[in-house]
């Protein structure tokens, strides 16, 4: 092979990624190991994603540059990127909770990768901390395309299986399956709002329960729209209608108080209950939130104004050492913090700026493509 | 219209396929590509699989074929290979071991059909007795089954590779419908049955592979008004195709494609295909056709 394989980055549910170095260019990327199965031939997961992202081409979607088909695997050659988005939050954010420009960074970004993936008609639909990367420029990028699928033509044979449950819009756990665009929108919503507070913001064991937790944020919608999205779910029609409590609705503002009005407004668009009712990825690009010139609502603190930790463990021997430590850790961590908020901000420009933008290659013929 | 979307085959690819390459005549091709495709049909009906990805896999099988000869791989295995493919790609997978059984029938049916067609031949003043077709199941356990899979995983990672995960497929019924409405076609119910009925035996012929949808939609539109009788504008200055960024050629050449399929076939027509649905019936036929005064290559 024409990468030297490095340390492990992380594990799927059906792949195992690593470094790689190439040894022709040095180059670092990212190596994704799928195990060909004697039972079941090759996944469908990696079907989808080397068919669907080898035509994505764009800054905030991560690239797949090479396949590699053996006898038993295949490994897909991507893109490196530094850490996925559930990591970044768990380093650089205040309990999970990122600075309101990181936020506003990557949430454009990410409603930039989503819009074009729907523009060139695919579905990500599976769109959550884990599966978007963030490399050391802080470009946010959608990765792990193993669910995602094409739409146009007949649109109503999807499996309902998809996208993480705390992730899923309430039509999916509904039962629809004429779901379009709007599921990965909601799914963008969700990791909104996880990234200003730090924690997921509905957080259901199964089916059931995540659409109750959904329902007690953002209101038990009225009949019509229960019956609606009832009635899309065809293959649920034998069972009786579902009842369902009246839950009032509850501010974002008292759910998010860290928000900015303006985030709550974006927030409000991205997590309507109807999904007709939804804002799309594109439309979300230039809402007031992004576009606006009030910064942020709030302001942002200059590189190392953390306040002094608190003492938190007076051990009459370890004190001094510890004090020391703390000091520098949590300098450290400041510093780490404005590092990254500078890398959003400039990320966050790039992006709005337009530029390093690729565009769309579509293949005109066969070939061997980029599989050797 | 763009067909930036599905990839189609180039010039070099069609003028001299893979298999021609390799001694077999253009007309044989087409017979086995077509066959191929009716063994992924029946299996479809027989598997109860949604007919979606049906034509999806018929699409892909025709597509392989400009990329691959068949003297390398068996239109069996491939077939079977694309169906299977076809049902992941729509998410209504198939299990590997309904398909292998589907395809083993099917196969044992047609060889059974074959011999008994070269038994009357040979007999054909006699009055040969007719013997029933019994299915024998594979023993789970025996090679049969095994290699089958394995000649189905193959088949698959083949034409994941070959066709280099350009798996887009745009199916055309849609587009008939929007046409037709143009056409103010609509309420004709034998127009829209019949263009339908076009358009899912072109599946059969390499069209999907060489023309853009609203070019074969056309196509089927006039095969079905020139059959029925029903005059739509032609005239130089103001033809109906148009409407559509069709060319007349095209339109011709798919309807060429179409009308082929229709063609009387000898009984020895039929038996030569069967005998040739695995890449080994098709070395031997290469065998005892090469061409005389060479050893060819
Ligand atoms: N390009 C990359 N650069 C760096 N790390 C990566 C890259 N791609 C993936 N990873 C890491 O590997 C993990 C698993 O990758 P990925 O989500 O693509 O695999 P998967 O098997 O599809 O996972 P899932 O369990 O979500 O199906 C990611 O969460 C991320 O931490
Ligand atoms: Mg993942």
């Amino acid at each position: 092979m024409n990468y030297v394989q490095l340390e492990k980055l992380g594990e799927g549910t059906y792949a195992t990624v690593f470094k790689g170095r190439s040894r022709t260019t040095n180059e670092i990327v990212a190596l994704k190991e799928i195990h060909l199965d004697a039972e079941e031939g090759t996944p469908s997961t990696a079907i989808r994603e080397i068919s669907l992202m080898k035509e994505l081409k764009h800054v905030n979607i991560v690239r797949l540059y090479d396949v590699i088909h053996t006898e038993t695997k295949l490994i897909l050659i991507f893109e490196y990127c530094e850490r996925d988005l559930k990591r970044y939050m768990d380093v650089h954010g205040d309990h999970g909770a990122l600075d309101p420009i990181t936020v506003r960074s990557f949430m454009y970004q990410l409603l930039k990768g989503t819009a074009f993936c729907h523009e060139n008609r695919v579905l990500h639909r599976d769109l959550k901390p884990q599966n978007l990367l963030i490399n050391r420029k802080g470009e946010l990028k959608l990765g792990d395309f193993g669910l995602a699928r094409a739409f146009g033509v007949p649109v109503n044979t999807f499996s309902n299986e998809v996208v993480t449950l705390w992730y899923r819009a309430p039509d999916v756990l509904m039962g629809s399956r004429t779901y379009n665009t709007s599921i990965d929108v909601w799914s963008c919503g969700c990791i909104f709002a996880e990234m200003i507070s730090g924690v997921p913001l509905f957080r259901g064991r199964d089916n059931q329960d995540q659409l109750l937790h959904i329902m007690r944020i953002i209101g038990t919608p009225d009949d019509r729209v229960l019956r609606k999205i009832t009635s899309e779910g065809q293959t649920e029609s034998t069972n009786p209608p579902k009842q369902y409590p009246r839950y009032p609705k509850i501010p974002f503002s008292q759910v998010l108080p860290k928000a900015s009005p303006q985030a709550i407004d974006l927030l409000e668009r991205l997590l309507q209950f109807d999904p007709s009712k939804r804002i799309t990825a594109a439309d979300a690009l230039s809402h007031p939130y992004f576009t606006g010139s009030v910064p942020l609502g709030l302001p942002t603190p200059a590189p190392g104004s953390m306040a002094p930790p608190a003492y938190n463990y007076p051990h009459p021997h370890a004190h001094q050492q510890q004090q020391i430590s703390q000091q520098q850790q949590q300098q450290a961590h400041a510093q780490a913090q404005a590092q990254a908020q500078a890398q959003a901000q400039a990320a966050y420009l790039q992006a709005q700026a337009g530029m390093g933008h690729y565009g769309m290659q579509y293949p005109q013929q066969y070939a061997a493509g980029p599989v050797q | 219209m763009s067909t930036s979307l599905y990839p189609l085959a180039s010039l070099p690819q069609i003028e001299k396929t893979p298999s021609r390459e390799d001694g077999i005549p253009d007309g044989l091709e087409e017979e086995l590509r077509a066959y191929g495709c009716k063994l992924i049909h029946e299996a479809g009906i027989l598997l109860k699989q949604n007919q979606v990805a049906v034509a999806t896999a018929q699409i892909l099988f025709q597509r392989f074929w400009f990329v691959t000869s068949m003297k390398q791989f068996g239109i069996g295995d491939i077939g079977m290979g694309a169906l299977y493919l076809a049902s992941k790609l729509e998410e209504c997978p198939i299990r590997i071991r309904d398909l292998i059984n589907i395809y083993d029938l099917l196969l044992q049916r047609k060889a059974h059909i074959r011999a008994q067609a070269m038994a009357s031949r040979l007999a054909s003043t006699s009055a040969h007795p007719r013997t029933e077709f019994k299915y024998t199941p594979m023993s789970y356990f025996g090679n049969t089954f095994y290699e089958l899979k394995d000649a189905l995983v193959v088949a698959e990672m083949q034409i994941l590779k070959r066709l280099g995960f350009n798996l887009t497929v745009v199916l055309p019924y849609n587009t008939l419908v929007n046409y037709l409405r143009v056409l103010g076609l609509t309420s004709r119910e034998d127009v829209c049955t019949k263009a339908w009925g076009y358009l899912n035996d072109a599946l059969q012929t390499p069209v999907y592979a060489l023309y853009s949808v609203p070019t074969i939609v056309c196509a089927a539109i006039l095969l079905t008004t020139r059959h029925l009788g029903i005059g739509l504008p032609s005239a130089p200055e103001n033809c109906w195709w148009e409407l559509f960024d069709a060319e007349w050629e095209d339109l011709w050449n798919v309807c060429g494609y179409i009308m082929r399929l229709y063609r009387e076939r000898t009984s020895e027509d039929h038996t030569r295909v069967m005998g040739m649905v695995a890449k080994k019936g098709v070395r031997q036929w290469l065998e005892e056709h090469r061409p005389a005064g060479g050893e060819g290559h």
